[in-house]
């Protein structure tokens, strides 16, 4: 303690008269979190391996006769290269059809943390918005949608992706994004995953709203004529920002490990793109016979997860020390 | 700030894993003694061996004292059989059952020639068992049998069979071909069974009392109930006719059949214990570690490491499915380009299913079948040879198709009514992790010859989805449609719904099991030829003709032969496995 | 008190009827129950056309939920196929006690869901007691030995813990325990099911295959729990009356037992007591490698049939037991905190 408290006065002098922001206070509480810090290295690490790595991989197709790049080189198959250990021309070795499992890691990973990402953000939205709505609102809207948050709370969550799952299999269309083609599998696990994970929190979003909704601040934007969904959007969910960006940040972790249990079940991303969670379940089989199919995809899950959790943990300390612990 | 030692936490921790490790040091050989009392002269000799012998990499064999007889046959079954009663399911793992305790007028060995059993003998039309006409058959059935609880097995559980299973108050799962060809069943006299058909059915053997239903058990529950559906023997079965008796069924775990010694033919084996494990990768784990003698559902990756520590032999047995692409020509549902043959035939001429079967299968297993019918010998085309891989006449035939790549992104394209008209085909199968893979190379293959796939995978029970399921493969939502199939009545083809005109699934008949929609009234005709001729080499000539004709028409595509592999413990001798009966020679197994 | 219960029954009655439509909607895109029958291929037209019949699935879809709730004795079912209704249907519906037929076995599904539950209570409640005795031992430990070396490792692990996935660790251990083990000539253990066929069912036997599925079962829950009980542990023990009692002489053994361990084990309590209604469902992925006959399995296995009577008598047990355990949560609490008013 004694090392630390003179470079806090330093600190305190050096700063602006003023009082510091709550973000700033926020983002120095952070930086302290020293395990919050190694966990943004870890996921910055990843996030430019799989993109700036993108750019890179290339390689000559024999199947069609021409140098590709990119995604078309990932998808290269060459079925006399069948689960090659890694060696200097396939730095991670190859597949079960011969494909360069280095490339397939780098483009499987941009899904991976595509699903990631939009399965946290639109878990997020959905559960702030029906959290918020029903604590603002009360009476029978609360009823109601309360009443489907706890219906859905009381089904076991493996079960719930599994029904879900079924219910939006191959109901997708394909999508192009960002020059890459995808099927339409990616955006039902995005959908599956987010469905099955708001509920927790709506809950927080609620409980916290109602103790908001009496404040006076509130009161007097509703006696000034200020519209319900501005209320809500400016002045009530601002103010439950903590709990959301912790569930968002941990639920990209969840995204990603639910998306390898997804595809265990066989009800993951289909056709020829690539994820960590179908590379995953693809190499399980060959657990012995080639560790190398499973080790590169699970070692940048598990990367990726403990990035994330130690982040979210350190956000928890930083934005609300006192609280938050039950997330 | 040393406190974790008081907590007794961490003493009943200790315990447990103390616990735990001194039952796995136990090992099998010190537990209690083993369940089977009946069979004293094995329990004693019996359980040591076997734990010794299951260590596979064990060179030399520390007690290699081979026991006379006895002991418990263990095999892996990776999904659970729905019902035993034979009427209601048409599940694989519970049909290969009824080796064991449920057997019918005959068996097929591994050549595939019927073995009499509840029949003297096979009726032919020498030995007076055919009439001239061929449309009555009068089998004898063998003296002495009894059913399992000594009731003796007599023409009238024929006739019973017969009538539970075109009973409207039964919700059997097929009543094929009861209710198509037989006229009447009746029994003369107790030893005597005689089925009138209403025209010559050559498939008969095949097709007709595989099983026979225990009247005796089974009449007082139909008389009761009003039906057969809810009946206890369904699951239960504690009366059979075969050479094992059904013992225990626990839901999820484990079937088992012990022998029945008033059997014609004795068992050697005195137990037979089928364990369900789901798990393809927890399964090889089992079968290597020794804990399963028999496993199957293997794929052909699996091999070489099965075999890897020399207990464990893998063998391929025909049960009559191919592998093969379903094409499709339905009008308005298909790619435009899928109704013209020329097309149909580049894809053939473009995809290199020689390199796939030699590099993700094992070619002398899997080799590429020319027809629909290859893996059904003698039926089997003999002049015809599977398409061949040539990317360069592909190329050519599609050019002259009007099939041309005029915008220059590497994917061929046509007008068609003033609209550019990729040639992006869906390409549709199972989750299955093999299929994928083939997907996956055909793809790149296509994309030579500038042919897109639009690859698909969808589970089997929405693959397979009815019509009114939206089932993809029912409402023509392919272009290309892949899965293992087999001509009906194996190993005596029958395939008369899959090819048909008249079968092709539509609003009015949305049950067609015609999918891919191949439509050729002459086609039609022969296939209606073939199901009236007895005799077999007139039968192989018109099987000639019909493969050369849906061959020219490339109404199908074969990928490979689709032989199931099973694993066979070395533990277990004199194991032949059949495809149509897989454990017809269980009564000659030994156990080393 | 009395008025509570019967309040919150009440209450249940329109949540589990939600939970009922909604699942009943959903499993309409679950497959074709009679696409292959099992099969390996799809059934011919007519056996097709038949059992759809037969098995009620002609019926629209609001048909065949008054069906399953409330029975279709009082409609009558074409059974021969004329299309005009003559037989009355079999079913008295959920309403009245009758859960009704699996598609795939043909048994009443509670009789099936009774064969499973035993098998999957047995591996569930002995994996909680080793996750409770678990994640206890090490969460106070390290809240005990802040940032210590084995705090730090035990935080790395438990974070490891929770980013593997199931399937992947218990197939691992079967490999190393029961495979590789039993190659090196040490002592193994089973690789599948609940006995070895040899020996015959005893207690014994279920204990040594009882040790991988639970060890899979417990290891990712003790590094998830371990981490709760840690923080709650710390943050009792930053508490002023546990100073207090320090300041008083009591030793830390007897401050831990008495205060600290009380007061941070209560959350913990709670939290598994949430979670028991939820081994009713089983451990899906653990429960199929293991080839333990469980719940879990059962699900799996009949979504691949789409045998909807089964999947939804499993779905509305659970959710009718979460109620009946958040009641008697509740009911716990006020019980122990009297400031806690039920109503």
């Amino acid at each position: 303690m004694t090392a630390i408290a003179p470079s806090n006065r330093l600190d305190a002098e050096a700063l602006p008269p003023q009082p510091a922001s709550p973000a700033a206070v926020a983002w120095r509480r952070f930086q302290r979190h020293r395990l919050a810090m190694v966990g943004m290295f870890m996921l910055l690490a990843v996030a430019l391996f799989v993109t700036i790595g993108s750019l890179f991989v290339h390689g000559y197709c024999s199947g069609l006769k021409q140098d590709v790049i990119g995604e078309r080189w990932a998808n290269c198959n060459d079925t006399s290269q069948i689960r090659q250990p890694p060696s200097s021309s396939y730095l991670f070795g190859t597949d079960s059809v011969g494909r360069d499992l280095f490339a397939r890691v780098i483009f499987g990973g941009q899904i991976s943390l595509l699903i990631g990402v939009c399965a946290a953000l639109l878990e997020v939205i959905v559960g702030s918005i029906v959290g918020a709505v029903a604590a603002y609102y009360g009476g029978w809207v609360d009823n109601v949608l309360m009443r489907l948050t706890e219906a859905m709370l009381n089904i076991p969550s493996l079960f719930l992706l599994i029904v879900i799952s079924k219910f939006f299999g191959g109901s997708l269309p394909d999508i192009n994004l960002f020059g890459r083609h995808l099927t339409g599998s990616v955006a039902v696990i995005i959908l599956v995953i987010a469905l099955t994970s708001w509920m927790y929190l709506a809950r927080i979003v609620r409980a916290s709203v109602l103790s908001l909704r009496e404040r006076d601040y509130v009161s007097a934007a509703r006696a000034l004529g200020v519209s319900d969904r501005r209320i809500i959007f400016t002045h009530l969910l601002p103010n439950t920002l903590a709990p959301i960006v912790v569930t968002a940040t941990l639920g990209v972790a969840n995204a990603i490990l639910s998306e390898a249990y997804v595809s265990f079940l066989g009800l993951g991303v289909t056709g020829a793109t690539a994820t960590w969670g179908n590379m995953l379940e693809g190499a399980y089989r060959y657990l012995e016979a080639a560790p190398w199919l499973w080790f590169f995809p699970g070692i940048l899950i598990l990367l990726t997860v403990l990035g994330v959790n130690f982040v979210g943990d350190g956000l928890r300390d930083a934005l609300d020390p006192g609280g938050l612990k039950d997330l | 700030m040393r406190t974790l030692s008081p907590f007794r936490w961490s003493t009943l921790i200790s315990g447990v894993a103390v616990l735990g490790l001194l039952l796995a040091a136990c090992g099998p050989a010190s537990t209690p003694i083993p369940l089977d009392e009946p069979t004293a002269a094995p329990t004693a000799g019996g359980a040591e061996p076997t734990a010794g012998s299951a260590e596979p990499t064990q060179a030399a064999e520390p007690t290699a004292a081979p026991v006379a007889a006895g002991g418990t046959v263990k095999i892996s079954f990776v999904q659970e059989p729905d019902t035993l009663n034979p009427i209601y399911s048409a599940m694989y793992f519970s049909t290969i059952t009824r080796d064991f305790w449920l057997r019918g007028l005959f068996i097929f060995d591994e050549q595939l020639n019927p073995v009499p059993q509840l029949a003297a003998e096979v009726p032919t039309t020498e030995n007076g068992g055919i009439s001239a006409d061929g449309k009555t058959i009068t089998v004898k059935l063998r003296e002495g049998v009894t059913w399992s609880d000594g009731e003796p097995v007599t023409g009238d559980d024929f006739v019973f069979t017969y009538e539970m299973i075109v009973s409207e108050k039964n919700t059997v799962q097929t009543r094929y071909p009861y209710d198509t060809v037989i006229d009447s069943v009746t029994a003369p006299d107790a030893g005597t069974v005689v089925i009138k058909l209403t025209q010559v059915f050559a498939a008969w053997r095949t097709s007709l009392f595989l099983f026979v239903l225990p009247k005796h058990v089974l009449q007082p529950v139909f008389d009761a109930d009003g039906t057969l559906d809810n009946a206890e023997w369904n699951r239960a079965p504690t009366v059979g006719v075969g050479p094992f008796v059904y013992e225990e069924f626990e839901s999820g775990s484990h079937l088992s059949f012990v022998a029945n010694p008033n059997w014609f033919e004795p068992p050697s084996i005195e137990r037979v214990f089928i364990q369900i494990v789901p798990d393809d990768a927890a399964q090889e784990a089992a079968i290597i570690a020794g804990d399963v003698d028999l496993g199957l559902f293997l794929s052909s990756d699996q091999i070489e490491r099965l075999e890897a520590g020399g207990a464990v032999k893998v063998v391929a047995v025909q049960s009559g499915y191919d592998e093969g692409w379903f094409l499709n020509l339905r009008e308005g549902l298909a790619h435009p380009a899928m109704l013209d043959k020329n097309v149909r035939l580049a894809l053939a001429l473009a995809t290199d299913r020689f390199t796939i079967v030699r590099d993700l299968l094992v070619e002398d297993l899997n080799p590429v079948n020319a027809t629909f019918w290859s893996n059904n010998p003698p039926y089997a085309s003999k002049t015809l040879e599977p398409y061949p891989y040539d990317p360069e006449k592909a190329m050519s035939l599609l050019d002259e198709a009007g099939w041309t790549d005029s915008d220059g992104d590497g994917i061929r394209d046509k007008m068609i009514d003033g609209k550019k008209v990729d040639l992006e085909l869906r390409y549709v199968t199972t989750t299955r992790e093999l299929r994928k893979n083939v997907q996956a190379v055909v793809a790149q293959q296509w994309e030579a010859v500038g042919i897109r796939a639009d690859l698909r995978n969808v589970e089997a029970d929405q693959f397979f989805a009815g019509y009114a399921d939206q089932g993809p493969v029912a409402i023509g939502d392919f272009d290309v449609a892949e899965w293992s199939d087999l001509p009906t009545s194996f190993p005596d083809p029958d395939a008369s719904e899959k090819w048909r005109c008249a079968d092709i699934p539509t609003d009015d008949n949305p049950s067609g099991q015609n999918q891919g929609g191949y439509c050729n009234p002459e086609f039609d005709k022969l296939l209606e030829e073939q199901s009236r001729i007895t005799d077999a080499d007139a039968r192989i000539a018109v099987y000639e003709q019909i493969q050369q004709m849906m061959y020219d028409d490339v109404a199908y595509i074969g990928l490979w032969l689709d032989p199931d592999l099973w694993s066979i413990n070395q533990r277990v001798q004199g194991v032949s496995i059949g495809g149509v009966n897989p454990f017809w020679n269980v009564t000659t197994w030994t156990l080393k | 008190m009395t008025a509570f219960v019967i309040r919150r029954l009440l209450q249940a009655v329109p949540q589990l009827f939600i939970i009922s439509v909604l699942l009943f909607g959903l499993m309409q895109a679950f497959g074709d129950p009679i696409a292959t029958l099992g099969g390996r291929t799809p059934p011919r037209a007519e056996d097709r056309e038949r059992l759809t019949r037969l098995l009620g699935l002609d019926q629209p879809v609001w048909m065949q939920y008054a069906f399953w709730l409330a029975g279709n004795d009082w409609f009558m079912m074409d059974r021969d196929g004329d299309g005009i209704g003559d037989t009355p249907g079999g079913r008295r519906g959920v309403l009245r006690g009758d859960w009704g037929t699996s598609l795939v076995t043909r048994k009443p599904v509670m009789e099936d869901i009774a064969d499973r539950l035993p098998n999957t209570l047995l591996l569930g409640l002995v994996g909680e007691i080793v996750i409770i005795i678990g994640s206890l031992t090490i969460g106070i430990y390290s809240a005990l030995n802040r940032y210590t070396f084995v705090d730090n490792v035990i935080t790395a692990l438990s974070f490891a813990g929770f980013s593997m996935p199931v399937f992947w660790l218990a197939l691992m251990l079967m490999y190393i325990f029961a495979v590789n083990f039993r190659r090196w000539g040490l002592p193994y253990l089973p690789t599948v099911g609940m006995f070895d066929p040899d020996v015959g069912p005893s207690l014994s036997e279920l204990l040594r295959h009882m040790v991988l599925p639970v060890a899979t079962l417990s290891l990712i829950s003790i590094a998830g729990y371990s981490r709760y009980v840690r923080s709650s542990m710390l943050d009792v023990l930053g508490q002023d009356y546990i100073r207090t009692a320090k300041a008083k002489g009591l030793t830390a053994v007897k401050v831990l037992r008495k205060h600290a361990l009380q007061n941070a084990a209560l959350p913990f309590v709670t939290l598994i007591g949430l979670d028991l209604p939820f081994l009713l469902a089983g451990a899906t992925v653990t429960e199929s490698i293991f080839a333990w006959p469980g719940m879990g399995r059962l699900f799996l296995e009949r979504t691949d049939r789409a045998d909807y009577p089964t999947l939804m008598a499993i779905l509305m047990m659970i959710s009718i037991a979460v109620v009946f355990f958040q009641l008697i949560t509740d009911l716990v609490y006020s019980f122990l905190d009297p400031r806690i008013r039920l109503d």
